[in-house]
């Protein structure tokens, strides 16, 4: 882990342009992965609506930055509050479904959205999307793409690490309760609304600053990014990571993206890829990566509690 | 005193009457047996006293205050507590995360404290950790704290369901057939185990049972179901000689 750390760190300065555009790309989609994993992974909620809110947050953030002249510092959090209030709005009417009807529910809530982005000109520019010029990091990076990829190793980590401590306390044994079973859930007096709340809001915020960063890392907003090969391949990391796991969807995230980088040069083969993932790892390998490394790395544990336990 | 009472609690589903004003009254400190035939409502009196299913008509009543109307969680933090008929520990977690998830109510971290993992957060873990691992004990169970909930026998799921409901220190803890596929031996530890959770912790007890030897040797009274009615309720010899339970069972012993 320390020596990934150092290489991460230390990626500007032996990469080329592109690995470094790579490295980032996986680094903003480890955000929205955690995030997701909290909703789909922990809580047990299939939803299908963070697609959207990646895109959501991308347009706040470009919107707030170049129509309305705010800086990046201040459009790009607001980007995820953007995110996040439409994910709560989202969560609603949500609540109240389960299994195959939430996913449905979402997944039209995703396509509405992208008919949003594709024709409400005067906001988000319909197809054409919002041209972003590049972020000025002043004396603390020399070029955008520097100042761009060390802001989003420090969100990303302070995502990693705040998820990892949400989920190893009360908070995240509700999730697992509420995913295991809303009755017994409820026997013991967990709050099924508020928690399934809590679960919908973070994973929105997280989405929409991870939408806000991709909109800064591509210098334009168009609505093609958050159409459903975006679900399939959110989805497919969680799922190919393993759910219910913080570090299955850093696994998921930076394994996949690596993925369909591989692909670029054949976009129906990456659509192709990533189904094909999914069912290989929901039919052979339920747990997904981590349950590989779970089984193969001795002492392993990935606990919902604070307080390790002596043997 | 009344710890826990019924009036006129009735439940029906589209059709079909399941709980048909059912009025009952449990004292502090009794262990009461809810019996009947299958089909006989004991689940749906169980469901309609925690608010699973909402009663369609009557009231519940705890420590004197009504309780029905109220949604489930919030009824579990009045201090009802209660186990399923088929277990519902939670796989994906470990025994002692399953017991520390019933300290939930009983906690204060807040989504922020617990993700930037203030030392409030670890206090309070410490504390859980505590309490479940003693409530294990009490049923006999901390030699299991590590394993996932899901990798535990039957028997065994439902004797850590009995720790995560107590340690919650409730008022009334309901069990619906809590000794279902226990063999003999086991029948009897959970005797003890009920024997010990009213003296010791000083719970009022509600059983769905259809083992009637623990039901006939650790309640105090019975209460007979059947076709959503109350058709009986007395001691042990009371209801095995009324007429009307004999009938119900027809054809069933009652003295197995
Ligand atoms: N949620 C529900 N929807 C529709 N009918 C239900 C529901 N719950 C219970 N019933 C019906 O109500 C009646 C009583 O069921 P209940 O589960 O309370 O019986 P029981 O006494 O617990 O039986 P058993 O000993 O088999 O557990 C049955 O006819 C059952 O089919
Ligand atoms: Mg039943």
């Amino acid at each position: 882990m320390a020596v990934g750390l150092v290489f991460l760190a230390t990626l500007p300065f032996h990469a080329n342009p592109y690995l470094l555009f790579v490295g980032n790309l996986a680094m903003l989609y480890i955000v929205l992965t955690v995030g997701l994993n909290l909703l789909i992974g922990y809580t047990g909620m299939l939803a299908f609506q963070n697609a959207a809110l990646f895109g959501v947050g991308a347009y706040g953030c470009a919107v707030l930055r170049v129509t309305l002249g705010l800086p990046y510092w201040l459009s790009l959090p607001a980007g995820g509050l953007i995110a996040m209030i439409v994910g709560v709005l989202v969560a609603l009417p949500a609540l109240r479904l389960t299994g195959l009807y939430l996913a449905l529910a979402t997944v039209a809530f995703a396509q509405f959205t992208l008919w949003v982005f594709l024709h409400w000109y005067s906001v988000t520019g319909g197809p054409a999307g919002i041209q972003m010029h590049p972020v000025d990091f002043g004396v603390l990076a020399s070029t955008a793409e520097y100042g761009l990829y060390y802001l989003t190793m420090a969100i990303m980590l302070a995502v990693v690490a705040l998820t990892w401590n949400l989920v190893r306390s009360r908070i995240g044994r509700a999730f697992v309760a509420i995913r295991e079973s809303e009755v017994a859930a409820e026997a013991l007096a967990i709050d099924l609304t508020r928690y399934k709340t809590i679960a919908y809001a973070i994973s929105a915020l997280y989405a929409g600053v991870a939408g806000g960063l991709f909109a800064a890392m591509l210098g334009i907003v168009v609505p093609e990014s958050y159409d459903l090969f975006q679900v399939i391949a959110q989805f497919a990391m969680v799922v190919v990571g393993g759910i219910g796991s913080v570090w299955g969807a850093v696994i998921g995230a930076v394994g996949l993206i690596w993925v369909q980088e591989a692909l670029r040069a054949f976009k129906e083969f990456q659509e192709i890829a990533f189904g094909g993932m999914i069912l290989l790892t929901v039919l052979f390998l339920r747990g997904g990566a981590m349950s590989l490394i779970k089984r193969h790395i001795k002492g392993w544990d990935e606990p919902l509690r604070r307080i390790p336990r002596k043997r | 005193m009344s710890k826990l009472v019924t009036r006129n609690l009735s439940m029906t589903f589209g059709g079909l009457v399941a709980l048909d004003g059912v009025d009952l009254d449990v004292p502090e400190g009794e262990i009461r047996g809810v019996i009947g035939p299958n089909g006989a409502g004991k689940t749906t009196l169980l469901n309609a006293i925690t608010g699973v299913n909402q009663p369609t008509d009557g009231e519940v009543l705890l420590d004197g205050e009504v309780i029905s109307g109220l949604k489930a969680s919030r009824i579990a933090a009045r201090g009802l507590a209660r186990t399923f008929q088929t277990s519902q520990l939670f796989a994906g977690m470990t025994v002692l995360e399953n017991v520390m998830t019933g300290l939930h109510a009983r906690m204060g971290t807040s989504p922020l404290a617990a993700a930037f993992g203030l030392p409030s957060v670890w206090r309070e873990e410490e504390d859980a950790t505590e309490k479940a691992m003693s409530a294990l004990d009490f049923v006999g169970m901390q030699q299991f704290a590590d394993r996932d909930g899901g990798e535990l026998s039957f028997g065994q799921q439902r004797v850590v369901e009995i720790a995560r409901a107590l340690v919650r220190e409730p008022r009334v803890l309901l069990l619906d057939e809590p000794a279902v596929g226990l063999s003999m031996t086991r029948v009897s530890e959970l005797d003890a185990l009920l024997r010990r959770i009213r003296e010791e912790r000083g719970v009022t007890i509600v059983m769905i049972e259809h083992v009637i030897r623990l039901v006939m040797g650790v309640c105090d009274r019975i209460t007979v179901l059947s076709s959503g009615r109350k058709i009986a309720e007395g001691t042990a010899d009371e209801v095995t000689q009324n007429p009307e339970v004999i009938e119900a069972y027809l054809g069933r012993e009652l003295d197995a």
